[in-house]
């Protein structure tokens, strides 16, 4: 027995339903829905590669089951550019060249939009811990808190313009 | 993963009746990171998950006793753990064990109840707690009971919880005298698993140990609590060779394992490092209070 059940939840700000498996993750639910940009790298909460926000809080897609986003908000790395307009948190990241395969960057991304909403001028102790769950195999870290802040300044400077 | 049933009930008492079968694949379920990595493993195929975010809320909040004794909801997640002032104020060694414990993600969806029950020897809230003198309340079919966190653990990833026992609240009582530090060794790269964990308070009166706590984690089968290295240490001076006797005592009492992390020969000599550092650090740590 191999049962589906249907899901109505908020996908990046827009009503959204899927049927899903009993034991679908959330990455398995995006595949379904043909997004992406979150992919299971480690398979076990390590690397950051399927980031996602529930409910606005930054959780491992590959460690949420599916069933559990039924009702809630959803949002991926692909609510960011949906004006057009990249954020800037990832018009810093390009700008900083902080990344060179992109294969984490989407979860580094999303990771740094919730620090940023947090803390709107993180140091360098602060970028680490809150990063130190993402894993980057092109080693970029260097640029990516160098990004970082860089995305904290344009942010602080748009608030304040 | 096969399919299985995903249960939400609505009360403590209704999850309690859900969870008291003899189907073993039916399990409770609360931030799910660590069941999760079972299920996709295959080391756990459930029948039935027990959601338990849609009961009382009472048990996901955070206070704070008359006499300063904290109590945090089976509930609450880590991150609120790790970011409450009151746990702050009264146990400033949980929020400083979170920092490096998993990642913000998981602290984010992971609960410090299911934390607990997980019975994995790895983990790093056992030693902090069991060393903070902690205890945590549980509620089964058969009533409610308190339990000393260095009691819970009775094996590799088992507990002492009966069928259908939940745990609903962590107590941490007034660290008021007391000095605690935690330290742990990861061998493969920083973010792993500890090969080992090290817990200690210490209560100094006059430059003599009045009380102490030592629990060793992940090095060992299960929390084990140090007794022969805190007997060398009662009513001693706190110096080196007091440390070192302490020590000698806990490396001859710990039963350590050999793992992916390191054989046991190593890892107890790690033992014998980090104790004398963790007496070490709450020793000034305390001088500083």
């Amino acid at each position: 027995m191999d049962s589906s059940t249907l899901i109505r939840f908020t996908l990046n700000g827009q009503p959204a339903s899927a049927r899903i498996k009993s034991y679908f993750t959330v990455v398995d639910l995006l595949q379904s829905l043909h997004l992406y940009g979150a992919r299971e790298s480690c398979g076990q909460g390590l690397c950051g590669c399927c980031t996602v926000l529930l409910d606005g809080v930054a959780v491992s897609g590959c460690l949420t089951l599916a069933q559990l986003v039924g009702g809630r908000s959803l949002t991926t790395v692909e609510s960011l550019d949906q004006s057009g307009i990249l954020s800037p948190v990832q018009q810093a990241f390009i700008d900083e060249g902080a990344f060179q395969c992109g294969f984490c960057t989407p979860g580094f991304v999303l990771m740094v939009h919730q620090l940023l909403e947090r803390n709107a001028d993180p140091t360098d102790d602060e970028i680490r811990d809150h990063l130190a769950g993402n894993l980057c195999r092109c080693a970029a870290y260097p640029e990516i808190i160098r990004a970082t802040k860089s995305a904290a300044a344009r942010m602080r400077a748009a608030a304040t313009a | 993963m096969r399919d299985f049933e995903l249960v939400r009930p609505s009360s403590l008492a209704e999850a309690i009746a859900l969870l008291d079968t003899e189907d073993g694949g039916v399990r409770a379920f609360s931030g799910g990171t660590g069941l999760m990595l079972m299920m996709k493993t295959g080391v756990f195929t459930p029948t039935s998950l027990v959601r338990l975010d849609g009961i009382e809320p009472e048990h996901a909040a955070i206070g704070i006793d008359d006499d300063g004794s904290l109590r945090i909801g089976a509930l609450a997640t880590l991150s609120t753990v790790e970011h409450s002032p009151i746990v702050q104020k009264v146990a400033p060694l949980i929020p400083e064990a979170m920092k490096r414990l998993a990642n913000v993600r998981v602290r984010n969806a992971a609960r410090i109840g299911g934390n607990l029950a997980h019975g994995d020897p790895h983990m790093d809230l056992p030693p902090v707690l069991a060393a903070l003198h902690a205890s945590v309340r549980a509620v089964g079919p058969d009533g409610e009971r308190t339990i000393a966190v260095e009691d819970l653990f009775a094996g590799y990833y088992e507990t002492v919880l009966g069928r259908g026992e939940l745990l609903t609240q962590v107590i941490v009582p007034s660290q008021a005298g007391w000095a605690s530090v935690y330290h742990k060794c990861t061998t493969r790269s920083a973010d792993d698993w500890p090969a080992l964990g090290v817990a200690v308070s210490l209560r100094v009166v006059d430059g003599v140990i009045a009380d102490s706590r030592l629990m060793v984690s992940a090095a060992t089968e299960k929390l084990t609590r140090l007794v022969t290295a805190e007997a060398q240490l009662k009513g001693a001076e706190t110096k080196a060779e007091t440390f070192a006797r302490a020590a000698d005592a806990a490396v001859a009492e710990a039963e350590t394992i050999d793992d992916a992390r390191g054989s046991a020969e190593y890892k107890s000599s790690l033992l014998h490092v980090y104790v004398r550092r963790a007496l070490r650090d709450a020793l000034s740590r305390g001088a500083l209070q």
